[in-house]
């Protein structure tokens, strides 16, 4: 008895570890495709997007969280479509020829979340961009996700993004992580 | 090779043309860190990032690395960020609290006031150094309304002459209030690999590249709906510069806070209240008119910032063809909190390296800059002529030299003429006080 049930628990969670790692790949696909429209559909309405900038400091002058601090990212639904809105303007130059973008994401810990309904996810990503002749920029971070459970996939509630550069050795952040 | 002549031909300020080999030559940019930034005043932090005794902060002046620092006596002090010994650097953090910096590699200690205090195992040096020549090397430090300059030259005039008429205009953003301005925490830095002075003339009067370059973010920000005009074409916008600092914009008093307030009532109201009493310090023609505007603005050589979108930024030199951009958000001390967000994040929404205006700027520099790679297209002298020698000083409201309207390159003119000042000065005797 109490095997089956360990075993029924272990499917339940491979089963949940396993939609959680679809759900990145379709996420991933479509920042890489810049398929924003589906994207958007996969971020709750109330979704927090946040991406705190780091610095170099003393061990002891550590801080728990990085909420002091300047943000790269710090974002409401409205704001990340505004944002989306540029490149889809017409008018950026800058991204036409297009900037060739990989996501891989890796390392996901699921485990069920404070809420019901919720799950909370850590993951590593990696980022890949290529752009013209012999521009190559690599971004490495950690992501800290509440999804919400819908009917037949997640959305994404919150999502804290905790890059491993403090200077961000690219003009520009022209992308989502 | 180049030399000091050949040099003075490079801009043609008759004419607007300036030689793109001072956008990329090797020595010239050596000559930069010569006799420009180890000569001129440079911006190295506000007051509020080293508030309390010990607190820190690591920059640099040209690539010179300097420590920041707050000592026990109350006084701002700047000195190199090398040890003595050896030269390693003796600060890895950005910044902190520390009641002395010791270098990792033999435990030399320094003050922070940047004096050697001692080292490990001190009592094999009994008879063998004089620990009060062996500090580290000092800048002048000086302040002008919370801002932080430092200048490695005994030679150079206080800040005050240095910054000359332009201190009008930084009282737009510094004197708002009578308890002052703070910087926000934390620093944005990112790396371009283009020329440092692309950043710097783009600030000090690019206005032409508003509507071009940032076209997508304009209409972003408009959502479907007819592009606001930004960028007014108002006869009385203009250009005016003091000493080589410039400040470019308009008068109608509402382009930038419509764009970082569009549409939260709450903040255009704090916009308006703040102005009333704006207006009683510095006057309607600063409170009312220019403030609000669109508006950039640089302080010779390197550091510019942007009234009412609030970002205060340095273009930090790492060679000819690449520099950092550190940037900060300053706000008025007595901003309440849920303002200081709506500006943070309005900041990081504009002008970050995420900024949906900002993110067209770098790929634009970094063209512009190795495209010079190529011998031919090197020696094709690059076209700053518009509105060429049109500046007057008389005029009855501006301080400084005035062009009109804000669409010209006379205080890209004005900053290259500053920027020659420097390089072919013997001395700060060369280096005209008042331009």
């Amino acid at each position: 008895m109490t095997t089956t049930n360990t075993q029924q628990t272990d499917i339940e969670n491979m089963l949940l570890w396993h939609q959680v790692n679809q759900f990145y790949n379709q996420e991933a696909r479509a920042l890489d495709e810049e398929d924003y429209a589906t994207w958007f559909t996969m971020l709750a309405e109330d979704v927090h997007y946040w991406m705190p900038s780091r610095e170099s400091l003393f061990r002891k002058d550590e801080t728990p969280d990085e909420t002091g601090n300047m943000n790269h990212y710090n974002e409401s639904l409205p704001s990340l479509q505004l944002r989306v809105a540029r490149l889809h303007s017409g008018a950026a130059w800058a991204e036409d020829p297009r900037t060739r973008y990989r996501h891989l994401v890796t390392n996901l810990e699921v485990e069920l979340g404070d809420n019901e309904g919720e799950v909370k996810v850590r993951s590593n990503t990696l980022v890949y961009r290529n752009r013209l002749e012999r521009e190559e920029y690599w971004l490495l971070a950690k992501r800290e996700d509440v999804l919400r459970i819908t009917d037949n996939s997640f959305k994404v509630a919150k999502r804290k993004i905790t890059p491993d550069f403090s200077s961000l050795l690219s003009k520009n952040l022209n992308v989502f992580l | 090779m180049g030399n000091i002549e050949e040099l003075k031909g490079m801009i043609d300020f008759k004419n607007g043309h300036i030689d793109r080999r001072i956008f990329w030559e090797d020595w010239i940019y050596q000559l930069e860190l010569e006799k420009l930034f180890a000569k001129s005043w440079l911006f190295v932090a506000h007051e509020s990032q080293v508030k309390n005794t010990g607190d820190f902060i690591t920059t640099y002046m040209g690539q010179d690395n300097v420590i920041v620092t707050r000592h026990k006596d109350g006084a701002i002090h700047v000195f190199t960020n090398s040890c003595t010994h050896r030269g390693n650097r003796i600060c890895f953090a950005d910044r902190g609290t520390a009641r002395q910096f010791t270098c990792n590699y033999h435990g030399w200690a320094f003050g922070t006031n940047g004096d050697l205090l001692g080292m490990h195992e001190e009592d094999h040096y009994k008879g063998h150094i004089d620990k009060s020549k062996n500090g580290l090397q000092n800048a002048r430090v000086e302040t002008y309304k919370g801002l932080v300059f430092a200048c490695f030259d005994d030679e150079a005039p206080r800040l005050e002459e240095f910054l000359g008429d332009f201190r009008w205009y930084l009282d737009i953003i510094l004197d708002q209030t009578e308890e002052g301005t703070e910087f926000l925490g934390g620093s944005i830095r990112n790396m371009y690999n283009a020329n440092w002075k692309f950043g710097a003339e783009n600030f000090i009067g690019d206005s032409l590249h508003v509507g071009w370059t940032h076209a997508s973010g304009a209409k972003a920000v408009s959502m479907g709906h007819e592009v606001p005009e930004y960028m007014p074409v108002d006869p009385s916008s203009f250009h005016a510069n003091a000493n080589g600092h410039g400040w470019e914009g308009g008068i109608d008093g509402v382009g930038t806070l419509e764009l970082v307030s569009s549409g939260n009532p709450r903040l255009v109201q704090y916009f308006e209240e703040q102005r009333q009493s704006m207006a009683k310090r510095l006057g309607d023609l600063r409170a009312r008119k220019i403030y609000g505007s669109v508006i950039s603005a640089t302080v010779f050589p390197n550091f510019s910032f942007l009234p009412g979108i609030n970002t205060m930024r340095t273009w930090l030199p790492k060679g000819p063809r690449q520099f950092e951009l550190r940037a900060w958000t300053m706000v008025n001390k007595n901003m309440p909190d849920d303002i200081r967000e709506i500006v943070q994040n309005a900041c990081a929404m504009t002008f970050s390296p995420s900024g949906i205006f900002e993110m067209d700027d770098g790929e634009n520099w970094e063209n512009s800059t190795i495209a010079n790679e190529g011998f031919v297209t090197r020696k094709q002298h690059l076209h700053y002529g518009l509105r060429v020698g049109t500046s007057r000083r008389d005029d009855p409201e501006l301080p400084g030299n005035i062009s009109r309207p804000m669409y010209s390159d006379v205080n890209q003119l004005a900053f290259y003429q500053r920027w020659i000042d420097f390089l072919t000065a013997e001395s700060w005797d060369d280096i005209p006080k008042v331009r």
